[in-house]
């Protein structure tokens, strides 16, 4: 620091005061809520346009954990309710403890969320893992996102609020397949009774391989053979290519969507890691248009992460850091 | 109103913003001392992740200053709103005079962040998402030179980590 004081800048240091009050706007937001009081504009529908019967087993349409961005009533479960703030969003729940191997591969990462390490609002929280006190600026990260790399299967199931973070399910009698929109990828969710046994043999892939049955009304989908240059999310979490995710997707009410995953990854943390519960808005597909238009073109968007743009961006990016 | 309010009612307008800018750009910006000025758009790159652009300001001697600046959104955000690339690129053409809300890099200089943008007729362009939204507030420094750069705290060493506080 210039000044030789420890403290961190403003925006951090209000984040404790400004999550209780966007937690009181947010709970004071719902459609009811929301009215025509003060003149301001009209209230957005809730996603219940859609004219399928409710199937609890029908995972079909557009899904996001930020509908404000498609003029789709709120949805205040959508966002991450941690016991600690963390600025971001990620896999986040019962972090484990990681492993030597599982800690250095975490050291080696730079990345640009979360709090600033020994900033005031680092600090305020000391049961925090140490892994989300480590953002620097981000022309000095070393996120493989920055570099226009696959972000992976989990990172792409942590992606949260406005564009990033949409995605649609299409379902037939044997598989489930997820496009999302932040990179345009997408994965294949095998139902037709093939297993994981001989994945080990084939060659890892971002997204992994992923096989699927239903438990009740529960979808538990199991994946393995991920690319091991992606991380869990965000803040740099190493994944192996053995590890074994299990997501456990529900669509409790016609019009959200909601799942909890638990990662096991002996070779990077000591116990299976539960994440936090990540629930989804359904979309109607007239709210996806991509001019913003009622009638407009929906669909989703082919929201790449094309190599030459993002170069273009990283010279800004260095030019605000004065890096050389 | 005491500053200390207002300050907080800026951050629940951007903060929810920032968490959406998924490379991370928030903490580049001393975003918490917002500052406007008049610009002339020299270049726009309506691409990902996040919209660029270099403008012109004039300052009250008549000499001219070069700034490179980056938006908060995002063409997808952008164009769930309705502002597609053609759009955009309309509103923001070479040449354009418009009123800029930046947040100076954290290590100074003439590089900042654009969280607010209206034209010459006092419309909002490239708002995001829910419509027009009210101006941040922040400081006049239209003609000043450098604008308003970060001090004390929320500075950080030019080419450092930005890792404030080691």
């Amino acid at each position: 620091m210039a000044d030789g004081k420890t403290r961190s800048p403003f925006i951090l240091r209000a984040v404790p005061v400004v999550v209780l009050a966007v937690t009181v706007v947010t709970f004071t937001q719902t459609p009811a809520a929301q009215g025509r009081r003060g003149g301001g504009p009209a209230p957005t529908g809730p996603s219940d346009t859609d004219q399928r019967p409710y199937d609890k087993h029908d995972l079909n349409g557009y899904w996001s954990r930020g509908p404000a961005t498609y003029k789709v009533g709120d949805c205040p479960e959508c966002r991450d309710t941690l016991p600690i703030p963390v600025p971001g969003y990620g896999y986040f729940g019962d972090v484990p403890p990681r492993t030597p191997e599982g800690e250095k591969r975490l050291q080696a990462t730079k990345h640009a969320r979360g709090y600033e390490p020994n900033s005031e609002a680092a600090k305020r929280y000391p049961t925090l893992d140490p892994a989300y006190k480590r953002a620097g600026l981000p022309a000095f990260s070393s996120d493989p996102e920055q570099r226009c790399e696959p972000i992976g299967l989990a990172r792409s199931l942590t992606m949260t609020r406005g564009g990033p973070g949409v995605f649609e399910m299409v379902q037939s009698s044997d598989r489930i397949i997820q496009m999302f929109e932040w990179g345009w990828d997408f994965r294949s969710i095998w139902m037709d009774g093939r297993t994981l046994d001989k994945v080990a043999d084939l060659t890892p892939r971002f997204n992994g391989y992923s096989v699927a049955k239903w438990e009740g009304d529960t979808l538990v989908v199991t994946s393995t053979g991920f690319d091991d240059r992606q991380w869990v999310d965000m803040f740099g979490f190493p994944i192996s290519e053995k590890a074994i995710l299990v997501e456990r997707w529900e669509r409790p009410s016609p019009n959200r969507l909601r799942m909890q995953m638990t990662l096991t990854d002996p070779e990077n943390y000591t116990r299976p890691w539960p994440s936090s519960v990540k629930t989804w808005a359904l979309i109607p597909r007239q709210r996806m248009a991509l001019d913003g238009a009622a009638n407009g073109w929906a669909d989703l968007l082919e929201d790449r992460c094309v190599p030459s743009d993002e170069a273009l961006f990283n010279t800004f990016r260095d030019h605000a850091a004065g890096k050389k | 109103m005491n500053i200390q309010t207002r300050l907080v009612a800026l951050l629940m307008l951007v903060i929810p913003a920032i968490a959406s800018a998924h490379h991370g750009s928030g903490i580049s910006y001393d975003v918490a001392h917002l500052w406007t000025t008049w610009a002339t758009i020299t270049q726009f790159n309506y691409k990902n992740p996040h919209p660029t652009m270099t403008v012109d300001r004039t300052l009250k001697d008549g000499q001219v200053e070069h700034w490179t600046t980056e938006l908060l959104t995002s063409p997808a955000q952008l164009s769930r709103a309705g502002w597609t690339k053609v759009r955009s690129e309309d509103a923001l053409k070479t040449g354009t005079r418009l009123k800029l809300w930046i947040g100076t890099a954290r290590v100074g200089g003439t590089s900042g962040i654009v969280m607010h943008l209206e034209n010459a007729m006092g419309n909002e362009v490239l708002q995001s998402i829910g419509g027009p939204s009210a101006a941040p507030k922040a400081v006049e420094m239209d003609g000043v030179p450098m604008g308003l750069q970060p001090t004390g705290a929320d500075k950080l060493v030019p080419g450092s980590a930005g890792q404030a506080d080691q």
